[in-house]
């Protein structure tokens, strides 16, 4: 598919997203909320379909975000798609690790430093902090400090 | 007693740890060893193991994870023995001083198992073969 | 009472420890130097290999908690005083063939498995997960290279006409003949792997186990195991030298031309290969060496019993 196309499938989906934006030709940012990730996530790497890179977690002003970085290698456009979860005190969203395996480690490492839990995730355990690590102790958070 | 030293300054052994570098260390160390440094001249050989050994190159910030097994390793390490400590981040955590998993530089960690432990530090980030290379030499000089 | 002096002073000064040691020395740095310059390296200087031995000398022991002491402490004693058994046997007769001194080719046989039993011992005590990786992968290169050796062997006897001393053994010079240059190159591989040489030194896997059996080794245990290993160095050549080639039949200087002619293959063979797997030396040894081997016997005897004396 070329680009324009693969514009137009997306569009499938616009019903389920806050927004749609295309800021250069071969990056295209996508936002939904996190109940609707999961049905996006899966569009995206079923049906579109699109190379999974990596997701991000970040500690945003009021909400957190996760975004998951796509690839669509046939025109070299990187899809990204901006989950927002509004619920600062229990943060939490679908894993989407069932359908797509290779995101389970990059899920184990984001609830370890962001404190987002996984649903679903068939193996939340700690990754990358230290054994010794307090629980409940999430270092990349603002308002935890060295 | 003054052989014990004087054989240890003609055939060091080295054993290298990485406690949580980025591999940049690592290289210029192994750089060491080929034939444009070659140190095998100095009688310095890779070793496999830390019993085996008369230096430890430490590089890398000492993570948190890291502090247990460092100390392990230095418990390991046959006496007398002499520490390098090599890098901008073993030598005083570097960039990475505000990190959360930093536990210390390598010698605060070492310093908890023997305070008199004889440690050398070749700043640099990382630093050339060159001045691993000198910095190896003078400390044995020195020794 | 002269005698047992005579003999102390055989194994202990010459041709025994001091002598064999001096020599293996020499050998173990022109072992490195030769491969440094094949590297385009400079390579240690001359005294390296000594000075790294009073150099161990000088370091603690250190035992680890689970280790079975005893077996620990013992082991490298054992297999040094067997290889050091074995070069004494083997230069008495080099240098004086004609005076009976104790032993034939069996006992050589005998003596040369002494240090790899010595060594899956010593690192069976050792109480590490390392350490029986390397025990284990030792075993089955013991089991992979004792029956090719033991294949070529024979046809050094059927070379010989069946006699065993190693003075009458070594009057021959089986390795001109085709059966015998067969046998002599299978076990020149046999003595790369009981060296623990480069390819087959993957019981001491420095970069994979961490320095595999010797790893839980430190201090004067370690430098006995490397002069057990240096000793090695010059016995298990002198050995090919005096059953394959001639020994120092023709001469001192021939004697030692060849020594160091046997030394420069395993240098070389050690220099331009990479480490094989255990099962890849298993299979090279049993099928390949073992074919190639009862080509050699069937040779051998069909060239003893029609009289062919090149076959």
């Amino acid at each position: 598919m070329n680009q324009s196309e693969l514009n137009n499938k997306l569009a499938q989906i616009k019903d389920k997203l806050i927004a749609f934006e295309q800021p250069a030709a071969n990056r295209i940012y996508l936002l939904c909320e996190s109940e609707n990730a999961f049905v996006v996530n899966r569009f995206l790497f079923e049906q579109v379909p699109a190379r999974f890179v990596i997701a991000t977690g970040i500690d945003s002003d009021n909400c957190f975000e996760i975004i998951y970085h796509y690839s669509y290698d046939q025109t070299g456009c990187v899809i990204n798609l901006k989950a927002f979860i509004r619920d600062r005190d229990n943060p939490s969203i679908e894993s989407i690790t069932p359908f797509l395996p290779a995101a389970e480690w990059i899920e184990r490492e984001i609830h370890d430093v962001l404190g987002i839990d996984f649903r679903n995730h068939p193996n939340l355990k700690r990754l990358i902090l230290a054994d010794d690590w307090p629980e409940g102790v999430y270092p990349l958070r603002k308002e935890v400090k060295k | 007693m003054d052989w014990k030293i004087w054989s240890l300054k003609k055939s060091p052994w080295v054993f290298h740890v990485n406690v949580g570098a980025c591999n940049n260390c690592d290289i210029e160390i192994v750089n060491c060893l080929t034939p444009k440094f070659d140190v095998e001249r100095f009688g310095i050989k890779l070793v496999g193991s830390p019993r085996h050994a008369d230096a430890l190159l430490v590089t890398g910030v000492g993570t948190r994870q890291a502090v247990k097994r460092l100390q392990e390793v230095y418990r390991q390490t046959a006496r007398p023995c002499v520490v390098f400590v090599i890098g901008a981040c073993a030598c005083g955590t570097g960039i990475f001083h505000e990190g959360y998993h930093v536990e210390g530089p390598v010698d605060k960690i070492i310093k908890e198992v023997d305070p008199n432990a004889i440690i050398a530090y070749v700043p640099g980030c990382p630093p050339k073969p060159e001045a691993i290379i000198s910095g190896v030499v003078k400390a044995l000089a020195v020794l | 009472m002269a005698d047992s002096l005579q003999g102390i002073f055989w194994i202990v000064v010459f041709p025994g420890f001091l002598f064999t040691v001096l020599l293996g020395l020499v050998a173990s740095w022109i072992v490195r130097k030769v491969s440094a310059l094949v590297q385009w390296r400079v390579g240690p200087p001359f005294y390296q290999p000594c000075v790294d031995v009073i150099k161990l000398m000088g370091k603690e022991i250190l035992i680890p908690q689970q280790a079975h002491k005893i077996v620990f402490m013992a082991a490298p004693l054992v297999g040094l005083s067997g290889v050091l058994l074995l070069a004494t046997m083997l230069w008495r007769t080099a240098i004086n063939p004609t005076e009976f001194f104790v032993g034939d080719i069996i006992v050589a046989l005998y003596l040369m498995i002494l240090p790899s039993l010595a060594l899956i011992f010593g690192s069976s005590a050792s109480a590490s997960p390392h350490a029986s990786l390397g025990t284990s992968r030792e075993m089955k290169l013991v089991m992979s290279y004792e029956l090719p050796l033991v294949l070529a062997l024979i046809v050094v006897i059927i070379k010989s006409g069946g006699q065993l001393g190693l003075a009458a053994i070594a009057e021959q010079t089986p390795a001109l003949t085709v059966s015998g240059m067969l046998a002599f190159l299978v076990s020149l591989l046999c003595v790369q792997a009981k060296l623990g040489f480069i390819p087959f030194d993957m019981a001491e896997a420095e970069t994979e186990l961490a320095g595999g059996i010797l790893m839980e080794y430190s201090g004067a245990l370690l430098a006995i195991w490397k002069l057990m290993q240096t000793i090695m160095l010059i016995a298990m050549p002198l050995f090919l030298v005096m059953v394959f080639l001639g020994g120092f039949g023709a001469g001192l200087l021939a004697g030692i031309g060849k020594l160091v002619l046997v030394l420069v293959l395993l240098i070389l063979i050690k220099n331009t290969n990479p480490r094989v797997r255990i099962d890849q030396a298993m299979k090279f040894f049993w099928v390949y060496c073992g074919i190639a081997l009862a080509v050699a016997v069937a040779l051998a005897i069909i060239g003893n019993n029609y009289g062919i004396a090149w076959l």
